[in-house]
């Protein structure tokens, strides 16, 4: 078989492959699109009969569809944010300080952080659940974000590259009279964009696609669910029967998502690259 | 000035903020989990110490919480045993033929491949749950027009096996692209020139495959292999929002009844007990498949 025959098979066999993986994505789309009679009819077009766009309007204006989709949209955003923001101020402190500072008990927090990496997460999902409600957080924002600054995830990434920095460029400005943090701030975080922005890209995506956590930690108030929480909550509920509806939400929540992942791919790449695994 | 206790001081300022958080949401929750487990608490604020007690109802036959923890058990490793050969072989397939590709179809692939990752659980599961619907899903009208099973339709998610193909085959879709990345990986680190001797001694692409790349990737494949492990055992979402345990109890999953035993029957410490029962299978399994994968290399 000759090379030129070999790689148009190989792409024959990526391209099949291909539709399989990107079908399912445009049947939510075009379901989406249907109006409620059609969406009953069994059919294996991709373009609806009568395309509508009354089920994202119907979304959009909110309380049409008898649940609050744009106050679920703002919690989302808001908590991936603040949540976003948080993870990377508290990580990139810590992980500066332990790669290149004389932390006090430096040999005994690295092993400890990086140990809980590899503990199930169920282990403390309900005891953190016991933990908000005593602290009465339940059901407020402040339970949504707060659990993910907690994760030793990030500061692994962070540690691994911070150690990797070279040493001359913090020794010359120290002997400018730069303090750590003058250091940490015009030297380490400049040069850290990159690895900076994977974090925030995969935490971000952690928390805005995060269903289990939210679902408990709303308190079982529809108002404080997110879109991902939310979907589920109507998965579950009388939406069942209305998949077009359901379709056009969770076109409109996987858009943010899919928008950051195609913008940042090369960075998760890198992302993957840097945690190490070889 | 390094050494001194101021310096030592305000080089600990940079880790403190993390160090409470750490101590606050996730050090605190892991021990008071295993007080919890010694607990009756009902998860509404009152709670007595029990001792043992819910670890001995969990092997007492009878009890819900057995009930709930050997249904769950046994769900989890069904789902465990199904789901990781293919997670890894279709990971390291797709991995291989991406590699294979010209540079230029290579990015695009990847991506394709790769980006029902990013898509959430919730999501993935509306979707899928459109794809196998038994009476008007995507996949039976193929059939149906393909005349595969005209008579009758496929229970996707209320006849075994399909169900736990239909669990195992949305799995693959919603997270492949990242144990392929991670393959990928791997595949760029294995050094050209073994292919180059291996193809002047006249190896076909098989025992190449065989040969070479498989033990050169070996421990990316450790790797993956015990991340898709975990992964697996924390499998929730699937079973939960597309069969909800179907049918009968058998794609009840461990986590199902973690958050049953927790939120539906307000024993949190059972509960507590049962996650933590499941953590150390976990964690036992790992080390054991740690251990077979680095004993073969180094003999």
């Amino acid at each position: 078989m000759g090379a030129k025959t070999k790689q148009a098979l190989l792409l024959l066999v990526a391209v099949l492959l291909g539709v399989i993986f990107i079908v399912p994505v445009i049947w939510m789309v075009t379901i989406s699109l249907k109006s409620d009679v059609e969406a009953f009819l069994p059919s294996l077009s991709f373009i609806p009969n009568e395309p509508t766009l009354i089920n994202y309007t119907d979304a959009l204006k909110g309380g049409a569809l008898d649940v609050p989709i744009l106050r679920w949209i703002n919690n989302s955003l808001l908590v991936s944010v603040v949540g976003t923001v948080l993870v990377l101020a508290v990580d990139a402190l810590a992980a500066y300080g332990l790669a290149r500072l004389d932390v006090p008990f430096k040999k005994l927090l690295v092993p400890l952080f990086l140990s809980t990496l590899m503990i199930p997460g169920i282990i403390w999902f309900v005891p953190q659940y016991v933990l908000f409600q005593d602290l009465g957080l339940i059901g407020t924002y402040h339970a949504f974000y707060l659990p993910f600054t907690g994760s030793a995830f990030g500061v692994f990434l962070l540690y691994q590259f911070f150690r990797g920095f070279p040493k001359e460029l913090e020794e010359a400005a120290y002997i400018d009279g730069a303090n750590k943090w003058r250091i940490f701030q015009s030297v380490l975080l400049p040069s850290s964009k990159s690895i900076l922005s994977t974090l925030a890209v995969l935490t971000f995506m952690g928390i805005f696609n995060d269903y289990i956590w939210p679902f408990y930690a709303s308190g079982g108030d529809d108002r404080m669910q997110t879109l991902t929480s939310g979907i589920a909550v109507m998965t579950q509920g009388s939406y069942v029967n209305a998949p077009n509806k359901l379709m056009a939400l969770s076109t409109i929540a996987a858009i943010p998502v899919l928008i950051v992942f195609l913008l940042a791919q090369k960075s998760i790449v890198r992302g993957i690259t840097q945690s190490g695994i070889k | 000035m390094k050494g001194s206790w101021k310096s030592k001081l305000t080089s600990g300022l940079f880790v403190l903020p993390y160090l409470l958080c750490f101590g606050v949401f996730l050090l605190y929750p892991l021990v008071s989990g295993l007080v919890l487990s010694l607990q009756n608490n009902d998860m509404l604020g009152t709670h007595e110490f029990v001792g043992f007690k819910n670890y001995k109802d969990i092997f007492t036959p009878g009890t819900y919480v057995h009930d709930s923890f050997v249904r769950g058990l046994w769900g989890t490793l069904k789902f465990v045993v199904y789901s990781v050969p293919v997670l890894i072989a279709v990971g390291l397939a797709l991995a291989l033929l991406v590699g294979a590709l010209t540079a230029k179809a290579r990015g695009l692939f990847r991506t394709v491949f790769f980006l029902p990752y990013a898509i959430s659980a919730t999501v993935m599961a509306t979707i899928w749950m459109r794809v196998f619907d038994t009476d008007s899903g995507f996949l039976n009208l193929m059939l149906d027009r393909l005349h595969i099973h005209r008579s009758q339709h496929i229970g996707w998610f209320t006849d075994t096996p399909w169900v736990w193909i239909a669990l195992v085959a949305s799995t693959v879709w919603w997270t492949i692209g990242f144990n392929m990345m991670l393959f990928i990986n791997g595949l760029n680190e294995v050094p050209e020139e073994l292919y180059e001797a291996a193809k002047i001694d006249g190896a076909s692409a098989w025992q190449r495959l065989i040969r070479i790349t498989l033990p050169s990737i070996k421990n990316v494949t450790a790797v993956v292999l015990i991340m898709t492990v975990i992964a697996s055992f924390n499998v929730f979402a699937q079973p939960n929002l597309m069969t909800r345990g179907g049918p009968g109890f058998e794609t009840n999953v461990m986590l199902m009844k973690v958050f049953d035993v927790a939120y539906g029957q307000h024993q949190g410490g059972a509960a507590s007990a049962m996650a933590i029962l499941l953590g150390l299978i976990m964690m036992a399994v790992s080390a054991i498949l740690y251990r077979l994968m680095f004993r073969k290399e180094a003999s």
